[in-house]
């Protein structure tokens, strides 16, 4: 018998019981701060200075495989847009879906949290990371939409 | 290289068949087809299927079930092009001198399947965020009405015409005309497109039996269409974002078709393109060449691009009004062009057409501007 065998006579303090912190939807697309912030990840060739996103493995301008994983800036301009009034089981309609062209030079898709009188091409959002939905568990994860830029 | 034909097509009727498989549904296109054909089903030396969510072996089944189990087949998936690059795999054998009759089935029974809005694969990244294909294509007719100045009405026309030339033909899922009134009062899917203005959930299958120059010549008739190319094209990764009013990917997949086939845009007849919904046999239409960038919705409300108008499309009632079981459809395309070009089109019949052209796109992939895209011209 070692010491690690004995029974403490004190029974440890408990932790209480904190539901871990929701986790990104997309951890290799989505990346989330402590404080609650987070960035879209993409790649930039370190070639020609493209930028992709999701992340890839070869650049598809110049073919170079030498890539960084970069944070990608979180506002861009909406491309074009919907609303989406029939999905699958997993999203309730009705919801806006946009594509929003970043400053790097990529376009993402994502839903827009808006009224659909208020959307428009042209418009300025930014990323918010935010409640979306259950991973295949049941748990809770943290997804991004677009929101409309506030002016300051 | 020899030349390719289509020697016999078959086509079951599209809709739902609640009591049949999509082996089922091949089987009796294949039959048929070889009926068509006029030859022994003994001269069959290979088949491709095509279909998407059919599961293993699906083409298996099919020859299982009409005793040509035993032959070299192989089941190809390329999303709403399955059918079509099934032609193209057939029509390759035949080139590489390997075959001389090879069968293309498309099939699908989507109605067991699925039902609701389509969307891409769950692993893809657009899925994620709640990405469906209506909403994809609702997207790109926004833009396309701010671009172009497209007017709503000028859209719902696309599915209008299209569900007219479907009420002419026996075998469409649709035979009942619509207004501009019904599309704009359908139910709203994904803003601005409604329910008539998306491909419906369809059941159906095709097949076409390709033959060697020298087996047309011998067993034709004189019935044997040419196959003049059968192009497929994967849409390259954007580096920067590109216009989504345009498709360089069906640019490009016809003019590989147009150089092999030695024919251009404006040798065209008729043209069935993949009307999935009312803006993408615009997008396809342009992109093809056949009109100008932004001028197809005003020649479709002139009537340019109706039967016994300057260039039909889709005058089988396309994807719309025909119906869209996803493999099927490819090959269903060409039984449309080969009845045509025979003269067999009943009511939806084009007096005189010469070339005709079949276009699909099929897939969504997070970055590439289109996932798998086919053109077939088929020659008098």
């Amino acid at each position: 018998m070692t010491a690690h065998d004995v029974a403490p006579e004190v029974a440890p303090e408990v932790a209480p019981e904190v539901a871990p912190a929701p986790e990104s939807f997309r951890p290799g697309e989505l990346e989330i701060e402590p404080d609650g912030t987070g960035h879209l990840l993409g790649s930039r060739c370190r070639s020609c200075g493209a930028h992709f996103f999701p992340i890839r493995q070869a650049c598809s301008g110049c073919l170079s495989s030498d890539l960084e994983t970069v944070r990608l800036t979180g506002s861009g301009t909406v491309y074009t847009y919907t609303v989406i009034r029939q999905s699958t089981p997993a999203f309730a309609v009705p919801y806006a879906l946009g594509y929003v062209d970043l400053p790097e030079g990529v376009r993402v898709m994502g839903q827009i949290a808006a009224e659909p009188d208020d959307l428009a091409i042209g418009m300025e959002v930014e990323l918010a990371v935010e409640p979306f939905g259950t991973d295949g568990d049941g748990n809770p994860v943290l997804g991004y939409r677009f929101r409309p830029e506030v002016t300051s | 290289m020899t030349d390719v034909y289509v020697l016999g097509v078959g086509m079951t009727q599209f809709g739902k068949h609640p009591d049949k498989t999509a082996a089922d549904l091949g089987a009796s296109s294949l039959t048929e087809a070889i009926a068509d054909a006029g030859i022994d089903p003994r001269l069959v030396e290979a088949a491709y299927c095509g279909h998407v969510f059919q599961g293993m072996v699906t083409g298996q089944r099919i020859l299982a079930q009409v005793g040509l189990a035993g032959l070299p087949l192989s089941n190809v998936e390329n999303a709403c092009s399955s059918g079509a690059t099934a032609i193209r795999e057939a029509s390759l054998a035949i080139r590489a001198g390997e075959h001389d009759v090879v069968a293309a089935i498309g099939t699908e029974h989507l109605t067991n399947r699925f039902a609701g809005a389509l969307t891409p694969d769950k692993s893809d990244p657009e899925a994620a965020v709640g990405a469906t294909m209506p909403g994809v294509y609702a997207m790109r007719a926004r833009r396309y009405m701010e671009e172009f100045g497209m007017t709503r009405e000028q859209l719902a026309m696309v599915a209008v015409k299209n569900k007219q030339n479907a009420a002419m033909n026996p075998l469409a899922h649709f035979r009942k005309t619509i207004t501009v009134d019904d599309v704009l009062a359908s139910r709203p899917i994904a803003d601005p497109l409604n329910l008539l203005d998306c491909s419906p959930v369809t059941d159906g299958s095709a097949t076409a039996i390709l033959v060697s120059g020298d087996v047309a010549e011998r067993l034709g008739n004189g019935r044997a269409i040419r196959l003049a190319a059968s192009t497929l094209r994967t849409g390259t990764v954007d580096v920067e974002p590109t216009s989504m009013t345009f498709e360089p990917l069906t640019r490009d997949t016809a003019n590989d078709a147009f150089e092999r086939a030695g024919v251009g845009p404006g040798d065209v007849d008729f043209a069935e393109v993949h009307d999935c919904f009312s803006i993408a046999e615009v997008l396809r239409v342009e992109g093809l060449g056949l009109f100008p960038q932004g001028e197809y919705p005003a020649a479709v409300e002139r009537g340019e691009a109706s039967l016994g108008g300057r260039l039909p499309v889709n005058p089988s009632g396309g994807l719309l009004g025909k119906g869209h079981p996803l493999g099927g459809t490819g090959v269903a395309q060409v039984v449309e062009v080969v009845r045509q070009l025979r003269g067999e089109a009943g009511d939806r019949q084009i007096e005189g057409a010469r070339v005709g052209l079949a276009h699909c796109r099929g897939g969504k992939a997070v970055g590439i501007e289109g996932a798998a895209c086919t053109v077939q011209i088929l020659v008098k």
